[in-house]
């Protein structure tokens, strides 16, 4: 799910060794705040460091810390690829 | 006498604050739960001078904010009244993130003190602070420090001491959001100052007016701010036209670039070491195809260490109890107060000694799970297992304790303090009695070769396994499905860099769970295991059907004039024991309700004996062998006796006996599971609630197969 017009990528849709920033939270996701409070906000640099082996989680470090969530929050965090990588 | 203060312990998780807390207050410490929920709660105290300083240690939080039970209860402890200081640990080798709680904890205007923890992290990551700028910065002595070394404690202790004695709450430069937040919260703290009550009035109103921008809804619901809201949620519909952003995350942004300025000429840094080594340990740990197989690997090894390891430790104990008993018994003659000895030796001690020889157990398994836990493992096993375990409604941190319930449901409960999510942790509580656990094994050892043929018995232990973790499994996914309904909480875990935990660290870990073991079996299972003992005993028969003595008596005569051996002799005095020992179960309150409840338990197969033997069995799965024994007039028997399989394939069918294994595992579980699933659930009502749901499931299930098993005619005959 890419969009054209601007180059967004869903963060879920990364692949793992990307290196992106947030270019936008969708106004539908749900705990906003709490994911701001951990520095997942519209600016910040992250790594998709990896994908849980059974599906579900991923693995991303922000702020120097990483940090597991779900795949389907993460499709509402739309990012811009600085660097793709094939694996970390 | 010394002057009390409180003070508050508060940090982003995995940032050493155990550590520190540990530190400063030793073996000095009191753990709980705080009230009405599961997250733990940790007080301890330490002098210094003359003052004694009584601290509070919070859970773990990213922010002061109501967005997780953990956050929600920081918040509740920080606002209180008495709050003398806040001890703010920071990882100081990531100061950016860790310093976003602390701009929050500074403008609750009570004094504090930061402490710079894993100040050895930083160096090594090359960082280094100018200190002075950040004390002004924040308004608070900073102290640089290495938890688990122990070292900076001393300086800590000493300018908490020195803060305290100062309590000032004043004076401290306000950090400032930008021109147009400043704007708004100063509008919001007018309308605050204007209306907030008393209730209030210790913290600062600008607190508040920050909050209300958020949209906090801890403190949305505070009543006296109630007529502050309008001005709050017209200032939000301001900032939100002017940087179309929403103000939660609006505030959040201005926060973590307010710490950018503050960190810009105070905070240099160079490189990244110790993520590199962890990174190293991952790439083969969480290795997308090495980290499920080394994973499991692990699991074993904790339970190998955590039943294997302790089992002698285990005997030890036994042996200590047995012997306290019987020199009790060998020091109290039978005939004087025959009542309080056999309460003492036999309820106190047998009830006690059956509970706290599970100890090693406890201790065993928190000091793995505790070095899981500090090295950081734990997080990666959860990120490994989460996909499996949220299928079923679960998280991956259930895995853990679910797979420790093999060996005992009561440590595995506790081990679920591991699950920061209060509603999974509740699921994964009230399904792990369905993990067949050690206790119950003798009771398929038991049945199992009783009656099915030797190359069928391997089989059939497996499927009583396999129906237990399909139960549990398939009832985790039902109660999230409907008790426990919703999306839950938003899953948000830190992997925290690999470290090496510290030997102290992981004994007080220990202690503290050793501790709460110990207190239960000194109350509830003490008072529960006098109560076994009188149903077990009283009232006692004096009548019998026959004059057993008399019998005995002539049966020795009889044997000697005709020159049997000595064991035939002996044999026969036994069966005629035993004979009355079954009769005098049977007239106690124990074989009574037995009898009584026979008709509501013939559906599923049962007679008044294996009634009896499960009301038995509410003390420990394995007294079901016991009781069985007794009333079969076998005597003390154990799961090898063969004389008592006999009888039991004698007077069962075989569908009878994969009923009672059935019955055995999805059953109410023994007393010290409940005892802990009670505490740990923090309700009686929901430990009741689990106890009748496991005795309806149970006999639901049970009564389902053997009338099944009737009606096509299933294993219906008793082995010739």
């Amino acid at each position: 799910m890419k969009d054209k017009n601007n180059e967004s990528v869903p963060l879920a849709d990364l692949p793992v060794g990307a290196e992106a920033t947030i270019i936008k939270i969708l106004p539908n996701m749900r705990g906003r705040k709490k994911f701001a409070d951990v520095g997942i906000m519209a600016g910040a640099d992250l790594i998709l460091e990896a994908k849980s082996l059974f599906g579900g989680l991923l693995r991303v470090r922000v702020m120097e810390t990483s940090m597991a969530f779900h795949a389907r929050d993460a499709k509402n965090i739309l990012t811009k690829v600085r660097k793709n990588e094939k694996a970390i | 006498m010394k002057k009390r203060f409180k003070a508050v312990l508060a940090g982003n998780p995995n940032c050493g604050k155990t550590s520190i807390f540990n530190a400063l207050t030793g073996a000095r410490q009191h753990v709980g739960n705080y009230s009405g929920v599961t997250v733990e709660s940790k007080s301890g105290f330490f002098e210094i001078g003359d003052i004694s300083v009584e601290i509070v240690d919070l859970p773990g939080i990213y922010s002061l904010s109501s967005g997780s039970p953990e956050e929600k209860i920081a918040f509740a402890e920080l606002t209180k009244k008495g709050v003398d200081l806040i001890i703010n640990v920071v990882d100081s080798s990531i100061p950016r993130r860790n310093l976003y709680l602390t701009t929050q904890l500074a403008e609750l205007g009570i004094p504090m003190v930061l402490a710079f923890n894993m100040s050895d992290d930083a160096k090594k990551k090359g960082l280094s602070f100018d200190m002075p700028k950040l004390e002004k910065y924040f308004g608070a002595p900073i102290v640089q420090t290495i938890g688990r070394t122990g070292s900076g404690i001393e300086e800590l202790a000493s300018k908490i001491a020195k803060t305290l004695k100062l309590q000032t709450r004043s004076a401290r430069p306000m950090p400032a959001y930008g021109t147009d937040t400043d704007d708004a919260i100063r509008a919001v703290s007018e309308a605050v100052e204007k209306y907030g009550g008393k209730n209030i009035s210790h913290i600062p109103v600008r607190f508040f007016a920050i909050k209300l921008l958020e949209n906090d809804s801890c403190v949305a619901a505070i009543p006296e701010l109630n007529q502050a809201k309008p001005e709050a949620l017209n200032q939000m519909r301001h900032l939100r036209e002017k940087h179309a952003i929403d103000p939660e995350s609006y505030m959040a942004d201005r926060r973590y670039a307010m710490i950018a300025g503050a960190c810009a000429g105070a905070v240099s840094a160079s490189r990244e070491r110790r993520r590199e080594i962890s990174d190293k340990i991952d790439a083969v740990m969480a290795n997308k195809f090495f980290g499920f197989p080394l994973f499991l690997i692990i699991i074993y090894l904790t339970f190998f260490f955590t039943f294997t390891c302790a089992q002698p430790f285990m005997d030890w104990i036994e042996a200590a109890f047995g012997f306290m008993s019987d020199s009790v018994k060998a020091a109290w003659d039978e005939n004087t107060l025959p009542f309080w000895r056999s309460l003492l030796t036999d309820g106190i001690i047998g009830g006690v000694g059956g509970v706290i020889v599970f100890l090693p157990n406890i201790l065993f398994l928190f000091f793995a799970i505790a070095i899981l836990e500090d090295s950081g493992y734990m997080a990666r096993a959860a990120f490994i297992m989460d996909g499996i375990m949220r299928k079923f409604g679960l998280q991956g941190r259930s895995f853990v304790p679910l797979v420790l319930g093999f060996g005992c449901n009561v440590p595995a409960i506790m081990a679920t303090r591991c699950i920061e999510s209060e509603r999974d942790r509740t699921v994964t509580i009230m399904v792990l009695p369905l993990m067949s656990c050690g206790a119950r094994l003798p009771i398929y050892a038991l049945v199992i070769p009783a009656f099915f043929a030797a190359e069928y018995q391997a089989a059939m232990m497996w499927i009583i396994y396999i129906i237990g973790v399909a139960v549990a499994l398939l009832a985790a996914k039902i109660m999230r499905n409907t008790l426990f309904k919703g999306d839950g909480e938003i899953y948000l875990m830190e992997l925290p860099p690999y470290r090496i935990p510290t030997v102290r660290s992981l004994l007080l870990h220990m202690w503290d769970r050793g501790k709460i073991y110990l207190h239960k079996a000194g109350t509830i299972i003490l008072a529960t295991s006098v109560l076994l003992f009188i149903a077990n005993t009283y009232p006692q028969k004096t009548v019998f059907s026959k004059d057993y003595d008399a019998i005995a008596e002539q049966a020795m005569k009889t044997g000697k004039e005709k020159g049997e051996p000595e064991e035939k002799i002996n044999g026969i005095i036994a069966a005629l024991e035993n004979e009355k020992s079954s009769e005098m179960l049977e007239y106690t309150a124990s074989g009574r309700i037995g009898k009584f409840l026979e008709p509501m338990f013939s559906p599923i197969g049962f007679d008044w004996k294996l009634t009896t033997a499960s009301i038995g069995a509410l003390a420990a799965k394995e007294v079901f062998v016991s009781q069985l024994g007794i009333l079969y007039a076998e005597g003390e028997t154990d799961e090898n006796s063969d004389t008592l399989r006999e009888r039991l394939a004698k007077n069962y069918t075989p569908a009878q006996g994969f009923c009672i294994m059935l019955f055995s595992l999805m059953s109410i579980p023994c007393l010290a599971t409940l005892a802990v699933m009670k505490r740990e659930l923090n309700s009686w009502k929901l430990m009741l609630v689990e106890a009748l749901a496991l005795f309806a499931v149970a006999y639901a299930a049970t009564a389902a197969v053997y009338q099944t098993c009737l009606l096509f005619g299933i294993g219906t005959k008793l082995i010739p």
